[in-house]
């Protein structure tokens, strides 16, 4: 009998460790399923990290790679909208020398007109412009034609005189921006311009202003012979 | 009275059971392999219990030894980076069919000798009724 108890209890206990064990292992796998994560396996978990771990870092390659680059384009457009802005002004100051822009500022006019007894050749406005420029003048202009690098001043026929191309009668305008007081006594000068113009006997008539606008210079400047000398 | 303290043990197992803690997934495995081994035992035993060569120790011996050395194997296994643990439930899983079977074999035999009884009890009754008849 006593055989028979012992059996039976071990035989019990056995069932109880077995359902129990059973239990258990239904109660986990149910609720691992609810999560992916848990569902995996240890080794899979580490596979898993470890390929989250290279994917990271291949990205974070990328992103510094990305973020360097970023660096440099920002650097460049920095500098490029420095030099931009440098060669913005220099164009600027350029056109304004070749005379490709209007102009205005404080400056002289002088008239040269004929009268009975002689006309204005051109040998007086290339003098006139002579001495402008001398008195720093920055910008001149003949009946609104701007005078730049290459206007000639030469005479066609009689009346005319031939400025940037074009045919200008009299009476001729020459303005001048610069400073209205060098300008003015670059001409009024004891023997200057003026002095002389009215000892030949010419029409010279000037007025100072503080506002003199000078158009822009219409032709083109070509080069066809010339290059750059390196 | 066996089959009253397995049923016992059985609710029992189950109240605790339900009431343990969830266990990590990586030891679930290990756990898994472990009742396989067991259920075997289970069902060996009952196959020797109808054989008449049921010895308790042996069923014990079996019950948990068994699912040790499955652990162990499995756990070998993952060392090793071999799938042991199928062997494992192959094995067993394959026992279990063997014991169901003569199992089966056994319940089987027993309730057709029944009916052959009862049916040979049958004829004799209505033999004797005939020869009463008479």
């Amino acid at each position: 009998m006593k055989g028979k108890y012992t059996m039976i209890i071990s035989i019990g206990f056995a069932a109880l460790i077995l359902t129990a064990i059973m239990f258990t292992q239904f109660k986990t796998v149910e609720q691992t399923d609810i999560t992916a994560i848990e569902t995996m396996r240890e080794t899979e978990l580490r596979t898993e990290l470890a390929d989250w771990k290279t994917k990271y870092d291949e990205l974070e390659e990328k992103l510094n790679e990305t973020e360097s680059k970023i660096n440099e384009y920002q650097a460049e457009v920095s500098n490029s909208k420095e030099s931009s802005n440098v060669l913005d002004k220099e164009l600027a100051e350029t056109n304004m020398y070749l005379g490709y822009t209007k102009l205005q500022g404080e400056g002289i006019e002088i008239t040269l007109s004929d009268n009975e007894y002689k006309t204005i050749d051109r040998w007086d406005l290339l003098q006139l412009v002579n001495e402008l420029k001398l008195a720093g003048a920055e910008a001149i202009s003949i009946n609104n034609e701007r005078i730049v690098s290459t206007t000639e001043i030469a005479t066609v026929g009689v009346q005319f005189i031939l400025i940037n191309g074009n045919r200008i009668p009299a009476p001729f305008t020459v303005k001048a921006i610069g400073d209205k007081k060098y300008l003015e006594s670059a001409i009024t000068i004891k023997g200057g311009y003026i002095d002389e113009m009215k000892v030949n006997e010419k029409t010279v008539d000037y007025t100072v202003k503080d506002l003199i606008e000078i158009p822009a210079y219409s032709g083109k400047i070509n080069f066809e012979y010339a290059e750059e000398n390196k | 009275m066996i089959y009253i303290s397995i049923i016992i043990g059985c609710i029992l197992g189950a109240i605790i059971g339900m009431n343990a803690p969830v266990i990590s997934y990586t030891y679930s495995s290990y756990l898994a392999i472990a009742i396989i081994a067991a259920l075997d035992t289970v069902f060996g035993g009952i196959t020797s219990v109808l054989n008449k060569n049921f010895d308790l120790k042996i069923f014990l011996s079996g019950f948990f030894g068994n699912a040790i050395l499955s652990i162990a194997l499995t756990y070998l296994g993952e060392r090793l980076n071999v799938d042991i643990y199928l062997a494992a439930v192959v094995v067993f899983v394959g026992r279990m069919f063997t014991n169901l079977a003569i199992i089966r074999r056994h319940y089987v035999d027993k309730w057709t000798n029944k009916f052959e009884q009862m049916s040979l009890k049958m004829k004799e009754v209505n033999a004797t009724e005939k020869k009463e008849a008479k």
